[in-house]
């Protein structure tokens, strides 16, 4: 006896609107249906009628977990059609930027695992651990989530040795909480239980969804643009892609974890590397009419922006292809044969940013 | 807080969350006041449900998205009386930075009574709970019948809730060295900054209720007429919410050649652009461009 049911947020845990129609045969899924749009707020419309320089802040509120990675990626297109050159300097700080965010954004996900597997304490404990992150974007930008840190030519922040020296402090502070909740999510035997072998999205699935960021190196697919087609300041630096090939719940929790982890050491790298010089252009460079690609791994994965200008300060065009958009469709495969009390962990292990696919 | 009420045998207030098409920045905060002991809304007496027939106050965030309308003014109502309501972040009082746009049916109290807001975007934890504490007092005046206290005085902005040296709070505006070019309007995403011709000069005005925080127009100020200040302590009453305005007006001075009224050059203008004045570049500010012209052609027959 097949019936379809409807599941809004409230029922899967998501700190964001998103209903799924599900088909289900008793208790087991065999089909699901996502249907989205409750966040959309026009923003293709809305950036058309900004300048490029309103689009900076806007951007950044296309989502606010992922928020660095819109503007940085956006001023990396307007830089190209530009053909400016940010400094050195800028390119480690952005980053810099986005390496902070990642490890937010990912703690954040564990933590929501945590709460809906009914672990509370350690859901209160991942976000105390973020919580560290949060004061040192604080401290350092002056806001615990939009960083306001990018402007056409580079960044609108810089580090002056006590900021640095503090950040570097701050980095190794969050070494052994981090290692510690690798330990019990890898470890712990009924997190195992409830998320080993839960969702699983095979390699071959995982290539045919054309899945990005996390989901995909979970699945085994190697897929990370910092290695692929490195940008900004990338190429300088070591980048240790996580992987790993059971493509379940925990492989993907675990990835999101070690890559926290990483971004530790990619902001160790870049606080080393870091040349003296200004962070920013201090001019108001002309944009010409052109158009450009820019391509850079959000905490979800791979984020694409296409701009078009005219040589005014109105973007002509401007589109964005967001990493959570292309891992939707794997949920179908995930959740195929699996019960309906499983939806709600199903559906944040591929972290969903429903603000950046609704927009 | 008040105290008539901290009666430990009450049950706690339920808090309802309804997010109206937020970016969710606002509600990983709200997370982070229910998860993180530091910020802990149950130190007022509160707890968040998820059901909304057992909440007192609502907490909505986002611009209200035509989509999600019904749904929301439908779970809102579901909410009894007496209930309080708080907008947290700018988005459901003006739109925010989505102002304008098609798919935003807000501002939320275009359909239901706001009681509290509290601007940032997002604003701190520790912001938010300053709101919550608010709405507190005035639920309880309206379960007991009673007018509403006059606003409470904030929490203190300093001690456990310090905010680091450099958070960015609102915009200040220094109109003695404003030169009027209008770039912190040009750059502002929200629409937040507004200049007015009038008798007395050009008039500035920015709404905190619009503004994103972003500090972008005082990144593009050439004269450091606008800058950031770290007062993030904003939360207020909705009926105050078009009090909190920063406003100046650069006054208009008469060309000291033809008497046009013309905006002065500030120092700090002279100082980007010649980084030394002489008194003859000095002079040369009281005039109107016009009669600067004729001032530079009549030097050369000196």
């Amino acid at each position: 006896m097949s019936r379809t049911i409807t599941l809004g947020p409230r029922e899967v845990g998501l700190e964001e609107p998103m209903y799924f129609r599900v088909e289900v045969e008793g208790e087991t899924v065999t089909g699901l249906d996502v249907v989205a749009g409750q966040v959309h707020r026009g923003m293709e419309h809305l950036v058309m009628k900004r300048n490029l320089y309103q689009n900076i802040t806007l951007l950044e509120r296309l989502c606010s977990l992922c928020s660095n990675s819109h503007p940085s990626t956006f001023c990396t297109a307007v830089e190209e059609i530009a053909g400016i050159c940010i400094p050195a300097r800028a390119e480690y700080l952005r980053a810099i930027a986005d390496e902070i965010k990642r490890i937010s954004s990912h703690l954040f996900n564990c933590a929501v695992i945590a709460h809906i597997v009914g672990r509370g304490t350690l859901f209160r404990g991942v976000m105390e651990t973020r919580e560290i992150m949060q004061e040192t974007k604080e401290a350092i930008y002056g806001n615990r989530m939009d960083l306001a840190a990018n402007c056409i030519g580079g960044v609108r922040y810089d580090l002056a040795p006590e900021s640095a020296a503090f950040l570097g402090r701050e980095m190794e502070r969050m070494k052994a909480p981090l290692d510690e909740l690798y330990r019990i999510y890898a470890t712990d035997a009924d997190l195992t239980a409830r998320t080993e072998g839960v969702g699983v999205l095979p390699r071959r699935d995982a290539v045919a969804c054309a899945v990005v960021g996390p989901v995909a190196r979970a699945s085994g697919v190697a897929y990370d643009v910092r290695t692929k087609s490195p940008y900004g300041a990338y190429d300088r630096l070591r980048v240790e892609v996580a992987g790993e090939g059971a493509g379940d719940v925990r492989a993907r929790t675990l990835v999101r974890l070690r890559e926290a982890r990483e971004s530790v050491s990619l902001i160790e790298q870049c606080l080393a590397q870091m040349p003296a010089e200004p962070a920013c252009l201090d001019t108001l460079p002309e944009i010409p009419a052109g158009e450009a690609i820019a391509k850079s791994e959000a905490p979800r994965g791979e984020l694409i922006y296409y701009l078009n200008t005219d040589g005014t300060d109105m973007p002509a065009r401007l589109k964005w292809r967001v990493p959570s958009y292309m891992n939707w469709d794997a949920l179908a495969v995930m959740l195929k044969g699996e019960k309906v009390s499983a939806i709600p962990l199903v559906v944040n292990s591929i972290d969903p940013c429903i603000s950046c696919t609704d927009r | 807080m008040e105290t008539a009420h901290n009666d430990t045998s009450e049950p706690p207030l339920g808090l309802f969350r309804i997010n109206a098409g937020s970016c969710n920045g606002c509600d990983v905060e709200l997370a982070a006041t229910a998860a993180v002991s530091r910020f802990d809304v149950e130190r007022l007496g509160c707890r968040y449900t998820e059901s909304p027939g057992e909440a007192a106050i609502v907490l909505i965030t986002g611009p209200l998205t035509a989509r999600v309308r019904e749904k929301a003014l439908r779970l809102h109502g579901a909410v009894p009386e007496p209930k309080v309501t708080v907008a947290v972040g700018v988005c459901p009082v003006s739109g925010g930075v989505f102002r304008d746009s098609y798919a935003v049916a807000g501002p939320v109290d275009a359909y239901l009574p706001v009681d509290v807001n509290v601007p940032g975007c997002p604003p701190r934890p520790q912001a938010i709970v300053a709101g919550i504490a608010e709405a507190v007092l005035l639920w309880k005046a309206r379960r007991d019948g009673v007018p509403p206290p006059t606003a409470g005085s904030l929490p203190e902005s300093g001690g456990e809730n310090a905010a680091p040296a450099g958070v960015r709070g609102r915009m200040r505006f220094n109109a003695a060295a404003c030169v009027g070019c209008r770039m912190c309007a040009h750059v502002c995403a929200g629409s937040a900054i507004r200049f007015d011709e009038e008798e007395a000069g050009l008039r500035f005005t920015l709404w905190h209720n619009s503004c994103a925080f972003c500090a972008l127009c005082a990144h593009y100020c050439r004269t450091g007429a606008l800058a950031v200040t770290e007062e993030w302590q904003l939360a207020h009453r909705h009926e105050e919410q078009y009090r909190l305005v920063e406003q100046g007006v650069v006054p208009r001075l008469p060309c000291a050649g033809c008497g046009e009224p013309l905006l002065p050059v500030p120092p700090e203008l002279l100082r980007v652009a010649f980084r030394e004045t002489s008194p003859e570049i000095a002079r040369l500010t009281a005039l109107c461009p016009e009669c600067r012209q004729k001032e530079s052609i009549g030097g050369t027959r000196r």
